[in-house]
């Protein structure tokens, strides 16, 4: 901890300025250390894992709290991007998104560390649930306590959405493409990697030709 | 053999699937295949993951560790399930920071994120039809279920109003849906 002091200031700096600049990468200028920021995500990760209901994806709002908002290890764009390859890539969304994001914040360690750290909870959760399952399938207290968290994620993705939108939504032609997907995910069952592929090469399209978003 | 056998399965439920209800046919398969348990105990799952955080596919491998091989089969299954995030996405990671700031993976990206977005946002829509409309009720006004769309609204106003965080606008939801849902 003491010979990567001389670092912090650095470390302030370029969350002061870094706009642009990749937050995560760094962890030998945290004030923590390397270890301390492993385990300061698994810990975060661990507590997100205790809220995950209904297919997870209020994660992204979590994580767009603790790790860009609070701490600025991640930022807003690469909350975007691990989101739609997390969603595209084989295996479980939220474990995908961890990984993904855990190691642009700290390499291959933090991919682990918040991979485990993020189903640490579930895992005990599951055990609690087996040994108790029958009394809970009965009981009608859980069934509502259950409705009334399905309902919070809808706000809590809506509020996801509503602040990344300023770092996806930048030009006439990002809000077409985001209605388009929009409508084509809300209303036909075109497979969701189909969609981020169709997006990619839109992409690759429109600003290929040396475009930017102010002339497209 | 049985930890070894619970991790390729579940390392194989993991890659041919995209995680949620997708997975259900998956492990359907794998664990009706190798006897570990009857399809009343797989549905059983389903409820199972629905009342735990976390997802469908964690949950289900945990379960089927735990039934077949006790903690250490818990553990080997849950690894197996996780194994394609830690080595796609793992990749996929390196390859997006070791590309960070080229021309054309940026205009892919400008493509993609607002695609994600649109995505994100169906999302929503979808979560919405299932939890405010009774299942199988059809979307009419009738049939809405008022208590929850009252408990969301007030939650989201909360959070976009006063900044409430989410963990605590969950535990609201919670003892909300305790009074109300």
């Amino acid at each position: 901890m003491e010979q990567h002091s001389d670092n912090s200031p650095g470390a302030v700096q370029e969350k002061a300025g870094g706009a642009g600049s990749s937050p995560g990468r760094n962890g030998n200028s945290h004030p923590m250390g390397r270890v301390g920021k492993l385990a300061v995500m698994f810990w975060t990760m661990a507590r997100i894992g205790c809220l995950t209901f209904g297919g997870g994806w209020s994660i992204i709002g979590q994580m767009q709290a603790e790790f860009v908002e609070k701490r600025g290890w991640l930022t807003e764009e690469q909350i975007i991007d691990f989101m739609s390859l997390a969603r595209s890539f084989p295996g479980i969304m939220i474990i995908n998104m961890s990984v993904l994001c855990g190691y642009a914040m700290e390499g291959a360690a933090g991919a682990l560390s918040a991979a485990l750290g993020l189903s640490a909870p579930a895992v005990i959760a599951i055990g609690l649930v087996t040994y108790f399952y029958s009394s809970l399938k009965s009981n009608p207290y859980v069934e509502k306590v259950l409705n009334g968290v399905r309902c919070v994620v809808i706000p809590i993705i809506l509020q996801a959405a509503w602040k990344l939108k300023n770092k996806s939504l930048i030009s006439t032609m990002s809000w077409l493409l985001f209605a388009a997907a929009f409508c084509v995910c809300a209303f036909t069952g075109v497979s969701k990697p189909a969609v981020i592929v169709a997006g990619a090469a839109a992409g690759l399209v429109i600003w290929g030709k040396g475009g930017n978003h102010d002339t497209v | 053999m049985i930890l070894f056998e619970l991790f390729l399965s579940f390392m194989k439920i993991g890659f041919f699937s995209f995680g949620g209800m997708t997975m259900i046919p998956v492990i359907n398969d794998e664990v009706l295949v190798h006897g570990w348990m009857t399809m009343d105990e797989v549905l059983d799952i389903v409820a199972v993951a629905e009342m735990t955080p976390g997802s469908l596919g964690i949950n289900c491998a945990t379960f089927v560790g735990l039934r077949t091989a006790g903690l250490p089969g818990a553990f080997s299954a849950t690894l197996g399930v996780m194994m394609p995030s830690l080595t796609l996405c793992m990749a996929a990671a390196h390859f997006i920071m070791k590309l960070k700031g080229n021309q054309t993976l940026e205009n892919i990206m400008n493509g993609v994120r607002p695609v994600s977005m649109g995505m994100l946002l169906a999302v929503a829509v979808t979560l919405g039809q299932t939890t405010f409309w009774a299942e199988g009720a059809g979307i009419s006004l009738s049939g809405l279920r008022w208590n929850l769309v009252f408990i969301a609204t007030v939650c989201g106003f909360l959070m976009f109003r006063w900044k409430l965080s989410i963990p605590r606008a969950i535990l609201l939801a919670a003892v909300l849906g305790l009074a109300a849902g």
